[in-house]
């Protein structure tokens, strides 16, 4: 019982969002050209939805931020293991990292476009470098999560090096590496949108841009709306991977 | 008697082991020798490194000088097929049952999944877990963890047992429960064990021998047989006998801090 009243709660909450939304432009709480109302947004995304141009720039997003989530969570992941693992490099590129987890990518962003151009690999690398920042301190933090008394544990039981990191390194872990591979993934598709705003040819963030500065609000709020359902889509399937991992491979035995 | 026991092979040799970290004289030239099927428990003050010893005779912690034979042969590393280890903490992998963790050891060698599973059930239930096999750690009282972990460390049936503080996390009740529980297995199994511990009389009650240790450096100060009869029972821990080897000890220990 207890259990069901946060999901009627949640369900209660996005519903009053949606109609919020409907009724606001309709009682002239905002005028209807700023924030046109959500039934008439629905039939525009669905026009939007069997239009060639739109889908090949929804595709070409999509395919930026594959692109740099497949190259970054790796790399990531690999930097951050090897500063948990080695003590004294953690120690010479700590307060490097920390200074660059600090600072705001987007000033950097100028600096990617006169070097790659407004391609798509200047998308790729920017919004790399905003995953990048988070995996690694996540991977880091994961290896420190580790008891030593466990490793030594499997040490003593004849663990060789490969064994270690598949049966006590991998599981332990996977709870903490999957929730900064979440945050690493909406810092991708913030990156590759925001980077498309800013300069793009093509690109889901170039056409958002493109009908704010024009005013056509119905287009701009249907694409929104596409995103949002996307990314809350995809956060979803991540956050529902994280919990499973947690409670299957929560180091704490009491639960 | 005494000509008997002289005739059992030595199993574990220490010679002249030292182990320094930096500075810090951790081990400071600790020989001793350890017979086949003997119990030998390991007291001292706390930090006069019997747990850095008891690593090093699992080959865990290379000596920095000095050299462990296990069976006349040099040891260079962990020996699971010879040596099995208890530790203070059950460590046990949360997200295996009772049973999946007594086979990780035979998993690492990739032992045949039938066999593993004989083998862990077993072994569950020589210490007194057959019940539980299909449980998770987190559904496992603090006592059954620790049955779970010695159970882990007798499954690729070791000539060896090294146990470094296992009941010093369980209430008085459990742990002396599990006395007899060890010395039942003991019995069973003839296996070498060689036990740390902090409490006095849980040292005399398992042991054959009790080592006594000092600290600053760390070394072996004595070495008391206990005459008491086996089989143990728990009324012998308030003996006479018990109660003077206890004063006898006390005084070594607090001598030699």
């Amino acid at each position: 019982m207890n259990r069901r009243i946060p999901t009627l709660a949640r369900f209660l909450f996005v519903a009053g969002v949606l109609i919020l939304w409907e009724a606001a432009p309709r009682v002239g709480l905002v005028r209807p050209s700023d924030l046109p109302p959500l039934s008439t947004i629905l039939p525009v995304l669905w026009g939007l939805l069997h239009q060639p141009r739109f889908l090949a720039d929804l595709g070409y997003t999509v395919l930026e931020v594959v692109i740099a989530f497949l190259i970054v969570a790796p790399l990531a992941l690999a930097v951050g293991f090897f500063l948990g693992e080695n003590e004294r490099a953690e120690r010479v590129f700590g307060p490097g990292l920390n200074l660059m987890i600090a600072v705001p990518k987007s000033v950097f962003l100028p600096v990617f476009i006169l070097a790659l151009g407004i391609g798509l690999t200047q998308k790729v690398v920017f919004a790399m470098s905003l995953a990048f920042f988070v995996i690694v301190p996540s991977a880091i933090a994961a290896v420190h999560s580790i008891p030593k008394a466990l490793v030594t544990a499997a040490r003593s039981f004849g663990a060789g090096r490969w064994q270690m990191y598949l049966h006590i390194y991998a599981p332990a872990m996977a709870p903490v590496v999957l929730g900064g591979l979440r945050l690493g993934v909406i810092l991708t598709v913030f990156g590759v949108l925001f980077a498309e705003m800013y300069a793009s040819s093509m690109g889901i963030g170039r056409r958002i841009f493109a009908w704010g500065e024009l005013g056509e609000m119905p287009q701009l709020f249907a694409a929104v709306l596409l995103i949002v359902i996307l990314t809350a889509s995809l956060n979803a399937a991540m956050q529902a991977c994280e919990n499973y991992s947690r409670s299957r491979f929560a180091l704490q035995s009491e639960r | 008697m005494r000509d008997e026991v002289r005739r059992v092979p030595e199993i574990i040799v220490s010679d002249a082991v030292s182990r320094s970290f930096g500075s810090f004289v951790a081990i400071d030239n600790v020989s001793l020798t350890v017979r086949e099927g003997q119990f030998i428990t390991i007291v001292g003050p706390s930090g006069c490194g019997k747990s850095t010893l008891l690593q090093i005779l699992g080959g865990l912690v290379a000596p920095s000088s000095g050299e462990v034979l296990i069976d006349g042969e040099k040891l260079n590393g962990p020996r699971p097929d010879k040596i099995g280890m208890v530790f203070q903490e059950p460590l046990l992998l949360p997200w295996k049952t009772a049973a999946e963790n007594v086979e990780f050891p035979l998993l690492l060698r990739h032992v045949s999944a039938k066999e593993r599973r004989e083998r862990s059930l077993a072994l569950l239930d020589l210490v007194g877990l057959a019940a539980s096999v299909g449980r998770y750690p987190h559904q496992l009282s603090g006592g059954m963890k620790q049955r779970v972990a010695i159970a882990r460390g007798l499954v690729q049936h070791p000539r060896i047992v090294l146990m470094d503080e296992p009941f010093a996390a369980l209430d008085e009740q459990t742990r002396s429960r599990m006395w007899g529980e060890l010395l039942r297995i003991w019995e069973r199994t003839h296996a070498t064990i060689l036990f740390v511990t902090h409490g006095l009389l849980e040292a005399i009650y398992l042991a054959d021998t009790v080592l006594v240790m000092g600290t600053d450096p760390g070394r072996i100060i004595a070495r008391i047989d206990v005459p008491l009869p086996r089989p143990r029972t728990y009324e012998m821990v308030g003996s006479a006998e018990a109660g003077r080897l206890r004063n006898q000890i006390w005084e070594l220990v607090a001598s030699g801090q």
